[in-house]
């Protein structure tokens, strides 16, 4: 009785404050026709639409209609889509750089009140050049950092991810040196990245995740899911491998110091156990028209790894310490160029300052520095 | 609150069992005489701490668990110049509790904890545990109906002696800042409001009694809070609680 009548207090159902772009459908006519000039992993995050375009193809070939384009997004229900059209030159027209097409639309939401414009771009991830150095030179800190390569061209490419932005959600007013992926002007050479394993405090328990591993990862970190699923929020690697080079170790600088105390994922104190780093490199098959990426739950152990190249019991040097990591064969699988050439191998290169920091293990204050990193390569 | 019930069950015993002698039998006649009337009552309360109208934002209630919420009563009453019309001035314990399961959108909270604020439009389940003992202090004006009717309306003011209030949100995501702002999913967050309860509110409340022996009455009254259990600053939710719930039970009549 009581509930009946709490239940028919229940006012009517506001129109939608939301206007998401909220995927795309690919069964779609303009997604179909153009499947074939586009690669990698389809990314829609709050403000953009990033599709990435397969190398060697003309930005020319993009068919670009603005009716059909906009016919293969699924929007928040209620809303609609129309081409910008406010006063920010930026925004007007399509937008032609170095690195790819941006088209700029606007969402609407039902109630009239909110609005939200996205970045539709075409972008092309230029491949690495072959002596190419990871000095981690290039950032850009907002809330926090993010760090980006240039290459020889001068091209720049967004390579680089990490968890920052899952932390942002418990960091309060911490500055961005206090997130446990931080830039750090004490590098071998000039700056390096400072990945510290934090606490995340009252709010991070609330969601069972008690600690912040700091990590650094080519690939794509899939924010909206930092705090479901953290380990499948990890999308690791990319198509960026230089044509007709197959990688033989993974060089670079760190220092390891452990935090005191190891704790477990409810962060309870395990006696004896010393937090360690991780750093690796791997390089692994993908289906490049169906672009499935590894994640933590399976970076180390899915079958579709190739090479793999592991720095097993880092220890805890105090200073610079050099390493040389050789790329092992794995799944008794050996290195196709043919496949390469396909656009069929993607790399990636991950490093943490808690090895378990994935499963929330790890201890609190653990700090890996790591520089000028390197792929050394083979030609065919 | 087990410790306030033992106490409250001991002093009726007490009572009772003075009331063999026949001084304090000879006082309570007197005491009856010049108008007074003491009672005991015992009642099950029913009810909801909840916003009123239930805002835009609550989709739905799912699930409604009202728990075992007791509530214990000493109080005197006096008619005035043997009129029908009295006064009525108690001590109450009692406990309004509640479980319940409520779908939401764009549900705007602020999260506080440590130096971290999380502020955002939450859209997903959310569940909610209020399970608040307080004492209470009502005043009310009485009239009597006949011989066995009383009716009576006044207002209370409570002190909490021990509040829970907890719950999850789960299955769901939060939208940073306004209902444009970056998504984040989330599968399940705990969370702890107790120790934000404020400790004392008032409310009014209007009730009835009908007298089934001379000794024996059976009761209703309906307690509306009027102000919320949180202060009214509070931003981790949104909307005043109010606690609204009827006490159905009897009365010894001494």
């Amino acid at each position: 009785m009581t509930l009946f009548s709490v239940t028919s207090c229940i006012q009517d159902e506001a129109p939608n404050a939301e206007c998401d772009i909220v995927s795309v459908d690919t069964t779609q006519t303009w997604f179909r026709n153009n499947k074939d000039i586009l690669t990698g992993e389809l990314k829609v995050n709050n403000n953009e639409v990033i599709f990435k375009v397969k190398k060697g193809v003309d930005f020319n070939a993009i068919e670009i209609n603005h009716d059909s384009i906009i016919s293969s997004f699924f929007l928040t229900p209620g809303a609609r889509i129309e081409i910008y059209n406010g006063n920010d030159t930026e925004k007007k027209g399509i937008k032609i750089d170095n690195n790819g097409i941006h088209l700029w639309y606007t969402v609407y939401a039902e109630d009239g009140v909110w609005s939200k414009d996205y970045d539709v771009m075409f972008i092309k991830m230029p491949v690495l050049d072959i002596d190419h150095v990871f000095s981690f030179e290039n950032f850009e800190t907002d809330k926090f950092t993010n760090w980006y390569e240039i290459n020889k061209d001068g091209l720049r490419s967004d390579i680089w991810s990490n968890g920052n932005a899952g932390y942002k959600m418990v960091a309060g007013n911490k500055p961005a040196s206090e997130y446990p992926t931080a830039t750090y002007d004490k590098g071998f050479s000039g700056d390096c990245v400072k990945l510290t394993t934090c606490s995340t405090g009252t709010l991070g328990s609330m969601t069972k995740m008690p600690i912040a591993a700091g990590s650094i990862f080519i690939g794509e970190f899939d924010d909206k899911n930092a705090m479901k699923d953290k380990e499948k929020a990890t999308h690791f690697g990319l198509q960026i491998i230089p044509e007709g080079c197959r990688p033989v170790a993974l060089k670079g600088y760190y220092r390891y110091t452990p935090g005191e105390t190891f704790t477990d994922k409810n962060k309870q104190p395990v006696e004896g156990m010393r937090d360690e780093c991780s750093i690796y490199a791997v390089l692994f098959e993908i289906d490049p028209n169906n672009f499935i990426p590894l994640n933590g739950s399976n970076i180390t152990s899915s079958d579709r790894i190739v090479l793999m190249a592991d720095l097993k019991n880092g220890g805890e040097p105090e200073d610079w310490t050099e390493f040389n990591i050789p790329f092992e064969p794995m799944n008794g699988k050996e290195f196709d160029y043919e496949k390469l050439a396909n656009n069929e191998y993607v790399i990636t290169i991950v490093a943490s300052s808690s090895k378990n920091g994935a499963f929330f293990e790890g201890a609190v204050g653990s700090t890996l520095l790591i520089d000028e990193l390197k792929i050394e390569w083979e030609k065919e | 609150m087990k410790k306030i019930f033992t106490i409250l069950l001991a002093t009726i015993f007490a009572f009772n069992a003075q009331a063999q002698i026949s001084d304090t039998d000879k006082n309570l006649i007197d005491a009856t005489n010049k108008g007074w009337q003491f009672r005991l009552g015992a009642g099950y309360l029913l009810g909801g701490t909840a916003p009123l109208p239930i805002p835009v934002e609550i989709r739905g209630i799912e699930g409604f668990n009202p728990g075992l919420n007791i509530s214990i009563e000493g109080s005197i009453q006096k008619n005035i110049c043997d009129s029908d019309f009295g006064v009525q001035l108690g001590l109450r314990f009692d406990t309004k509790g509640m479980t319940t399961d409520a779908n939401t959108k764009n549900y705007y909270m602020v999260m506080k904890a440590d130096e971290a604020e999380l502020s955002g439009s939450w859209t997903g389940k959310v569940k909610t545990h209020v399970s608040n003992t307080y004492v209470s202090v009502p005043v009310l004006a009485t009239y009597s109906i006949g011989k066995r009717w009383t009716v009576s309306a006044g207002a209370y003011w409570s002190y909490l002696l021990k509040g829970t209030f907890n719950g999850e949100a789960y299955d769901g995501y939060l939208r940073e800042g306004d209902p444009t702002g970056p998504k984040t999913e989330v599968t399940s967050a705990q969370y702890d409001f107790s120790d934000d309860l404020r400790n004392n509110y008032w409310g009014i409340q209007a009730g009835g009694e009908y007298k089934i022996y001379s000794h024996l009455a059976a009761f209703v009254n309906l307690q509306w809070g009027m102000s919320g259990i949180f202060p009214e600053d509070y931003t981790c939710i949104p909307f005043a609680l109010k606690p609204i719930y009827a006490t159905f039970g009897f009365n010894y009549i001494f």
